[in-house]
């Protein structure tokens, strides 16, 4: 009883809130609604009990090509969606921008690059890349089934646009999703993300 | 958080156009296109124009870049990589590390900072050709590679090729380029009687503040982080101190608390963009770092917390909370002055026992919670009102025991438990006692237990453990002393009738011990919550009258049946309708409940209007539980002479009430690296000053001296 006890205080200890503008590791992912292609509304909510991952998207970044050109993002887009995670690739390049993306633009882009993420979510004024601090091209994040932010940084461990460092490089977002779904905690929860800056106006 | 700054960027490179056109002396130059434009023109030059053997010369990558366009300084920032360069050299040449002149800081939309260079740079590094050299021309070659972005980012690289004649004597060449670049590069850290630095590490942000009245004269300064490994930092703020100070303040991102100093350059000048700026390089290691974040776990260092831990341990055993106990102990021996030497031993040991486990037990939990990621404190248990409560019951029950109310006449020795001092045998019973008295000593913090237990709590689980050890061996050094030497216990008096008064005597010392403990009960919870506790302590006490009364070996079995089931009725009844109704229902009270003072409650946000305001401050951590700090106040703070002092000299003071656990409090006990109340800070006067950080046991003569040092002029208002 009295373990139970001392638990339930520790708990309320660690439920420690952090005042911060940008969402931090460990807390909770703020909420969005963002439109996809055909104009259909999906909000962060509506993914609560399953694995969500963001990917910020600018297929002009030479960055964003070396995952893409490689199949490499496919590739975990398809792994882990096969594993019931919610996968959200989100473009936030302005107007006029490189890699902007409307709704009659995205479908093909979509088809040309085989993308197989959930859903490409339009975010032409950047409300929601500037919510989540998003400043490359792909910035990755990681969001658990309790909703809160486990991973933000890079896609993996070698910051450079040349495709052949990919498979000597160590993945954070596939290792941050698998320790998770293990019920481990992520080993590298915070990492400096590499790439182009994303293109805000 | 993050206030956005937008450097509009004046092209300079018309400014550097002259230099563009210095062809003399390039050796290989070669191009990236892009859309019809050549946006970059990367070049290799050297400041020689012939290669002596064995005599270090300076090679550059020289790259230009289109109007509007960079590429990244070696930490690019929040986007953008650095250029890289690959040198293929022959055996036996040597090739030092790049130096990178001081980049400009650009801004682009969405808060996304950079460091780069626009138009052009020069990356210099030192090349050391072997002492002999058997060829007449020596070819060297690097590879460099790239990413320049304007609005967009194209990555671009090149093979460059220097090739020089190798001779007794040289000239040098490309004098101009590198003179400029020489001049842009950040130099050494200079005299400390010019500039001295030091780094404060507070939560989540590293603070460097500069003293140097050179520094401060220019309008312009930043600090240009070089994050080591895998830290990630936010962008770095200055804030202008006056009187020949500047302080940054770096925003650190990853979860590194031992993170205490960073890599960077200091640059300054009259504005942001001027080709005069100028940096001094600052290391990590050639910094005095304050640390008031928890040391490394070097070996030494760790020997030190260790003996520390031993001290506080030691300590603890004349700490306010525990005498009670403790005088049961000595009383103990007094008893056991008589007796054989191997049963004195045996019943120390069996103390000591008790004291070990309750602290291996005490560190595997702390270990459990800290694995699953779960904040850990020293004393958290008492934050919790019904561990409080329990204990409550339990100091009771032991003083009715003592008065002789009841006797504990269980057949199992082991089961007696904590009850079983009167037998005056029962190594089980010293076993508890030891775990009882160690129980108690943990609301007081000792001297040295805190910045001892604060480095243990950041390091691995067997830091933890060991530690425990540690304190646990201090607090039971003086028992294994007693046990193991019974000759020292002559020199207490022999037992005798006496002895019964004196047990007596103890029952109201714990008695004493249960008056603190609703004192704290009401502090969490209120008025009420002391009442029902009350009153389920006299139900209890009851109890334990008809125990002592009729559940006695001679009473027959149909009486010992119907009182043992009154018994149990009473205390479960008493404590379904007492705690689990009643208790339950009683409010936290959040806050000080001594609200008549001059003291302001804590709160983050206050802390901080406080400080901008540029005020002293001063923080008393503390908790209705806490003894030390109640002692501390009573001598010390709330003397004539401290709050005289405080009141002249117009210290705002705050009260950071931890009885309840409050999670902000718990924060900042963390960020000074400290587990548990009390703590005390004084903030002096000014912006960006340091904290100063007391003791645990305070000295009036203590705080009067630092106030001393505090900045008079805010005693003005």
């Amino acid at each position: 009883m009295k373990t139970n006890l001392l638990i339930t205080a520790l708990t309320s200890l660690a439920a420690t809130a952090l005042f911060a503008a940008e969402p931090t590791v460990g807390n909770a992912a703020p909420d969005f609604s963002l439109p996809d292609a055909t104009g259909k509304t999906h909000s962060l909510a509506d993914f609560r009990g399953k694995f969500v991952v963001l990917e910020w998207f600018n297929e002009g970044c030479p960055f964003v090509k070396k995952h893409y050109g490689s199949g490499n993002m496919q590739k975990l887009q398809q792994e882990y969606s096969g594993k019931d995670v919610v996968w959200l690739t989100i473009n936030s390049s302005a107007p006029g921008e490189q890699g902007h993306l409307t709704p009659e633009t995205a479908p093909k882009t979509i088809s040309d690059l085989k993308m197989t993420s959930t859903k490409l979510l339009l975010d032409p004024d950047g409300k929601v890349g500037r919510l989540y601090g998003a400043k490359n091209t792909p910035h990755m994040f990681v969001i658990n089934k309790e909703g809160k932010l486990i991973y933000q940084g890079a896609i993996d461990s070698k910051p450079t646009a040349n495709a052949s460092d990919i498979a000597s490089s160590s993945n954070y977002v596939k290792v941050a999703l698998d320790e998770s779904m293990a019920g481990k905690p992520v080993s590298n929860a915070s990492t400096k993300p590499y790439g182009c800056s994303v293109k805000y106006k | 958080m993050v206030s956005k700054r937008m450097i509009t960027w004046r092209p300079l490179w018309s400014a550097f156009f002259a230099a563009a056109v210095l062809t003399a002396g390039l050796q290989s130059a070669s191009g990236q296109t892009y859309e019809g434009r050549e946006l970059v023109k990367a070049s290799l030059v050297a400041d020689v124009n012939a290669i002596v053997p064995g005599k270090p010369f300076t090679a550059g990558i020289l790259l230009r870049m289109v109007p509007k366009w960079h590429t990244y300084w070696k930490f690019p920032g929040d986007a953008g990589l650095p250029t890289e360069i690959k040198w293929s050299l022959p055996p036996g040449w040597k090739v030092g590390e790049i130096q990178w002149p001081i980049p400009l800081h650009l801004s682009e939309p969405g808060d996304i900072q950079i460091y780069g260079y626009h138009d052009e740079v020069l990356l210099l590094q030192e090349i050391t050709p072997p002492a002999s050299l058997p060829e007449s021309t020596a070819k060297l070659s690097a590879e460099a590679s790239w990413l320049v972005c304007e609005k967009i980012c194209i990555p671009g690289d090149s093979t460059l090729q220097l090739e020089l004649p190798v001779a007794a004597q040289n000239a040098p060449a490309n004098e101009e380029l590198f003179a400029r670049y020489r001049r842009s590069l950040p130099q050494n850290w200079p005299d400390s009687k010019v500039a001295s630095a030091s780094w404060r590490r507070s939560g989540s942000e590293l603070q460097l503040s500069i003293e140097s009245v050179a520094l401060a004269n220019y309008p312009y300064a930043e600090f240009f982080p070089l994050p080591h490994g895998k830290v990630v930092v936010g962008h770095p703020k200055t804030d202008r101190v006056g009187d020949g100070k500047v302080a940054f303040r770096v925003p650190i991102e990853t979860d590194d608390p031992k993170l205490a100093s960073l890599d960077g350059v200091v640059v300054f000048g009259q504005d942001d963009h001027s080709p005069d700026r100028n940096a001094w390089t600052l290391r990590r290691e050639g910094v005095a770092s304050i640390s008031t974040a928890p040391p490394a776990s070097t070996s030494s260092s760790l020997a030190k917390f260790l003996l520390f831990g031993f001290l506080g341990g030691f300590i603890l055993n004349l700490m306010p909370c525990v005498l009670p106990v403790i005088s049961l102990k000595i009383f103990g021996f007094v008893q056991q002055a008589g007796q054989s030497r191997r049963r004195i031993l045996r019943s120390g040991l069996a103390f000591i026992a008790g004291i070990f486990a309750w602290f291996v037990g005490l560190a595997l939990l702390l270990i459990l919670l800290k694995s699953l990621g779960r904040e850990i404190t020293w004393a958290f248990q008492f934050t919790n009102p019904y561990f409080v409560l329990f204990m409550s019951a339990v100091v009771l029950v032991f003083a009715l025991n003592l008065f002789g109310v009841f006797e504990v006449s269980l057949p199992q020795r082991a089961s007696s438990g904590l009850l079983d001092l009167t037998a005056g045998e029962g190594d089980a019973g010293s076993f508890f006692q030891g775990v009882f008295a160690t129980v108690l000593a943990t609301p007081c913090t000792a001297p040295f237990l805190a910045p001892a237990l604060g480095f243990a709590f950041t390091q691995s689980g067997w830091m933890i453990l060991l530690m425990f050890l540690a304190i646990a061996a201090g607090m039971s050094s003086p028992y294994l002393l007693l046990s193991a030497q019974p000759a020292w216990l002559r020199l207490l008096p022999r037992p005798g009738p006496w002895m019964l008064r004196v047990k007596q005597l103890m029952g109201f010392l714990l008695l004493a011990t249960l008056l603190f403990l609703l004192a704290v009960l009401g502090a969490q919870r209120g008025v009420e919550a002391i009442i029902w506790t009350s009153c389920f302590l006299l139900a209890l006490s009851v109890a334990c009258w008809m125990k002592g009364a009729f559940l006695i070996p001679t009473s027959s079995t149909r009486s010992y049946f119907v009182v043992l089931v009154l018994v149990v009725v009473l205390v479960l009844g008493s404590g379904f309708y007492f705690i689990g109704e009643k208790f339950r229902a009683t409010k936290l009270t959040v806050g000080s409940s001594q609200r008549h003072d001059d003291w302001i409650p804590f709160t983050p946000e206050r802390l901080q209007v406080e400080l901008q305001q540029g005020r002293a401050v001063f923080i008393d951590f503390t908790a209705a539980w806490c003894l030390t700090c109640k002692f501390n106040e009573a001598t010390v703070l709330e003397s004539a002479a401290v709050r005289d002092a405080f009141k002249r000299r117009g210290v705002v003071k705050i009260k950071a009430d931890w009885t309840n656990a409050d999670p902000a409090i718990t924060k900042i006990l963390k960020q000074f690296g400290r587990p548990g109340v009390p703590m005390y800070v004084l903030y002096p006067a000014g912006r960006n000053a340091e904290p100063i950080l007391f003791p645990e046991l305070l000295t009036q003569g203590m705080i009067l001296e630092k106030l001393e040092t505090i900045s008079p002029q805010v005693a003005a208002h």
